[in-house]
């Protein structure tokens, strides 16, 4: 921390006191883009989003050496949650290698309109930071399923 | 409609848990951050935070984001940022660190309960955050030095 706190450390009162003011400053900046964008992907739940888009991108996951179907659990992880996804993914049956791939793709980019959200409360560019994490997912996707390739598990 | 309730009650919910761990959280870290053992540590730090073009105002924002998750590290990096009037640019390299790397105990046990392998899922993704934020930093950091130039206020 700076120099002005070695000058004068306020006492422990004090500081109770600041941090419980500022706790519930932070909290509510937090819950003001949380608590809308819950209630919209609460929302999406009950649309046929999942099944709608991840007909769309079904294709495309050959490309990750992954099944089509797991398109569905890919586009619940970005727009839902990492549970959503799991419950599309258990009866998928995929290999152990195919499991981590997908770990590691939704782990970096899951949940991302509620995060995004919370992203962009603390000042950064949120819409920026979210286009990385999709395409930083893809990237890794692409980095296993090609390691897979060149050792052939 | 009564999906919309439904909603709005479990967004009351996550509000409540925020609230419920954000406030103790905000209230740990401004106790503890002056004893001298928490200066250490942030000390012993130091040298990667400055490899990924951070301060060591950063610190507890980021560990609180790597093990508890995004909105806990966001909670604290909001307190850090108004106070210290952190950066655009910091503020942009943490976010990128943490979106790609955070609640990383939660979200990894998730997918070895189904099988995945652990070390590969972790070891990537904290490989991948420092190692793209430490290059985003390098890269930024020419283009703030030129723009101050112009003008001196902007850093």
């Amino acid at each position: 921390m700076s120099e002005d706190h070695v000058a004068q450390v306020p006492d422990i009162p004090t500081r109770l006191r600041i941090g419980v003011r500022s706790g519930l400053q932070t909290s509510f900046k937090l819950l003001k883009f949380v608590l809308p964008l819950y209630v919209v992907v609460d929302l999406l739940k009950a649309t046929p989003l999942v099944e709608r888009a991840g007909g769309l991108f079904a294709p495309l996951m050959h490309l990750f050496g992954l099944p089509g179907e797991t398109a569905f659990a890919f586009i619940a992880a970005f727009t839902l949650n990492l549970y959503a996804a799991i419950a599309i993914l258990v009866p998928l049956e995929l290999s152990s290698w195919q499991v981590t791939q997908c770990g590691l793709m939704m782990g970096i980019a899951h949940n991302l309109i509620l995060e995004g959200g919370v992203l962009g409360s603390t000042g950064a560019r949120a819409g920026l930071l979210t286009l990385c994490r999709v395409l930083i997912a893809i990237a890794c996707g692409l980095l296993l399923s090609g390691a897979q390739r060149l050792w052939g598990g | 409609m009564e999906i919309f309730a439904a909603s709005l009650l479990g967004a009351c919910l996550l509000g409540l848990k925020l609230l419920v761990i954000i406030v103790p959280l905000v209230t740990a870290f401004e106790v503890l951050r002056h004893l001298p053992v928490f200066r250490r540590l942030g000390r012993a730090c130091d040298p990667l935070m400055e490899g990924m073009g951070l301060s060591r105002d950063a610190a507890v924002p980021l560990f609180t984001g790597i093990f508890l998750g995004i909105a806990y590290g966001a909670g604290i990096i909001i307190r850090v940022a108004q106070e210290k009037k952190l950066p655009r640019r910091e503020l942009f390299l943490m976010g990128l660190f943490l979106a790609t790397c955070h609640a990383v105990v939660e979200d990894t046990l998730l997918f070895v309960v189904i099988g995945g392998n652990a070390w590969v899922m972790l070891g990537v993704r904290l490989v991948v955050a420092i190692l793209l934020t430490a290059i985003l930093a390098r890269i930024w950091r020419h283009t703030s030095r030129q723009r101050s130039e112009a003008d001196p206020d902007t850093l």
